[in-house]
Order: C-alpha cells, then structure tokens, then sequence
C-alpha cells in the first residue's frame, strides 16, 4: 500500500462517527414496520430484459398479423365484379394524344420574323441601284 | 456459502432480524460515507435509514453476483442524492466548521484531513469513487457499478484524484517546510 493511501485509510478512520443507540433503535422499529416487496413485483435488469424482448417479440408479431390483414383485404376486393382496378381502365393511346395536339404552322412564324430583315435588304438594294445610276451619269456613261 | 450470504437468504425470507444483523456490520461505514455527502448529520442519519429501509425492502432484487456492500453503497449513493436535492445545499457552501457534519466530527489536527482536502478538490462521484476505493477496498469493477460509471470513466477519475491529492499532499508539505 503506499503512502497516499495508508494516509486516506488513517484519515477516514479519524472521522469519529457511530450510529447512536437511538438511531439504531429507530432504524429497528422501521425496519419492522416494513415487510419486503413480493418478487413478482420486481424489476431486476434480467427481468427488464425478459420483459423488453417479449414487447419485442409481441409488437413484431401484430406487426407481421396487420401487414397479412391488409394484403388479405387488398386480395379480397379485388376479385369482387364491379370494382374498376388500375389494369382494367381505358387508356389513351400515344397516336391519339399527338393527334390531338394543336399544329403550330412554322412558316408563317418564320416569314412574320423576317420580313422586317427583306425589307431593309430591298431598300439597301435599290439605293446602290440609285448610286450606280448617279455615278454613270456623273461620269458621262 | 458465507454467513453474510446465509444472513441475506433468511433476510429474504423475511426475517428482519437477519437482516438487522446483516446491516449492523456496515451501519457505522455507511453512515461515516453518508456524512462525506449530506448537508448535516440530521440528514446523513436520515440517509441511512432510509437505505436500510429501501435495501430490505428490494433485497429481493439483489444479485449475489455482486458484493453486498457495492449494492448497499449503491443505494445510499441515491438516498443521499435525493435528501440533497430537497434540501437543496450544496456541499461547497459548507466552508465553515460549524455548519459541515464532516469538520465536526473530525479532532483537530496539524494536518488536514486528506477527506476534508479530497471534498474540496474532487466532485461528488470522484471523491465517492477515492472512498470506495481506499476505505472499503473496493476493485474499480465494484466501484463503477456502485456509482452506475463506466469502468474506464472509474479507473480515469481514480488516477486523476490521486494525483491532485498527491499534488495538494506536496504543496501542503512544501509550505510548512518554508514557514518551519
């Protein structure tokens, strides 16, 4: 034992203490008043454990019995006559959706974008014309 | 089987005197531990009663497996816990002799008590796990399950207590060398 502890030892034995006559009596009297729990009562971790894993064990199981019920029932239903199922609606073809479709006319868009441009270009044209015309006449030709 | 063990399975049965005799071998360290942690020896007394009280009454739920003072200790660690927090004291406010159930209780001497020091360095648990250890030789494993701690948490705080308290022990001596 070394030294730090031999000391602790010696101090804690230099704490003067002792139950007094008194406190034993009174903790006598009380513990005869008191009569120990039934072990059914109990809650040691061993029986905590025992009784987590049968919550377990239960709530799986109505767990598994409800997702069976449900399938039961989706099953059942879905033989009765009358019930439309997804399998059975009518659907649109392909075709007929494009048919439907508005029909965007690409060659008028395109004229109306560039007419403004054609008409620019007619003027440019025909003031070159008026040039070439002023120049030969300028000239003498 | 011990006779500690044949006193518990009578205790069991119901026998209270079994158990009276039982807990007469740890009443006085019981209480002696009690007083390192409530705010008077009014509520230390209380403390033990009513760990005796609650171990008898759950003796049922003890495990042989552990040692019997590590299960008793373990309760009185809570009694005392809940008899502090309804009174509401903190045990650092007890700076003076008058009013620490620990001082009163400990003759005056050149030295401080190495107790008196651990209380005022160490935290609750720790200075519980340095009790457990150095007076009632407790192994770390014991220790850690009387104070519901982790082992390695045990074996840590227990290295780092000593040292503060070697450390204290050091300055403490250098000081009265210097003042002779």
């Amino acid at each position: 034992m070394d030294k730090l502890a031999k000391q602790l030892r010696a101090d804690a034995e230099c704490i003067d203490v002792a139950v007094s006559d008194e406190l034993e009596q009174r903790i006598l009297a009380s513990l005869h008043g008191v009569s120990p729990r039934a072990e059914t009562s109990l809650d040691t971790p061993a029986r905590l454990g025992q009784r987590s894993a049968r919550f377990w064990w239960t709530s799986s199981l109505t767990g598994i019995a409800a997702a069976a019920l449900i399938i039961v029932i989706i099953n059942s239903q879905s033989q009765q006559p009358g019930i439309v199922v997804p399998g059975d609606m009518p659907t649109m073809s392909h075709v007929a959706l494009v048919d439907n479709m508005p029909v965007i006319d690409w060659k008028t868009e395109t004229a109306m974008l560039t007419s403004p441009l054609r008409e620019e270009l007619e003027k440019l044209q025909s003031d070159i014309k008026k040039a070439e015309k002023k120049v030969k006449q300028d000239i003498g030709l | 089987m011990t006779e500690e063990l044949q006193l518990i399975d009578a205790a069991k049965a119901g026998s209270a005197k079994a158990f009276a005799d039982l807990v007469l071998r740890y009443q006085d360290r019981l209480l002696r531990f009690l007083l390192t942690r409530c705010a008077s020896y009014a509520d230390a007394e209380d403390a033990l009663q009513d760990t005796l009280i609650n171990a008898y009454r759950y003796l049922h739920s003890y495990d042989p497996r552990w040692r019997f003072s590590t299960w008793l200790y373990r309760i009185a660690i809570r009694n005392a816990q809940k008899i502090r927090s309804q009174n509401v004291i903190e045990l650092d406010d007890l700076s003076d002799a008058e009013s620490d159930p620990l001082q009163q209780c400990i003759a005056a001497s050149e030295t401080e008590n190495l107790w008196l020091c651990a209380r005022r360095l160490l935290n609750d648990d720790v200075f519980a796990a340095m009790w457990l250890r150095y007076t009632e030789d407790m192994s770390v494993n014991d220790i850690s399950k009387a104070l519901d701690r982790s082992v390695s948490w045990t074996k840590v705080n227990l290295l780092r207590a000593r040292r503060a308290l070697d450390a204290d022990m050091n300055s403490n001596k250098q000081e009265n060398e210097a003042y002779g």
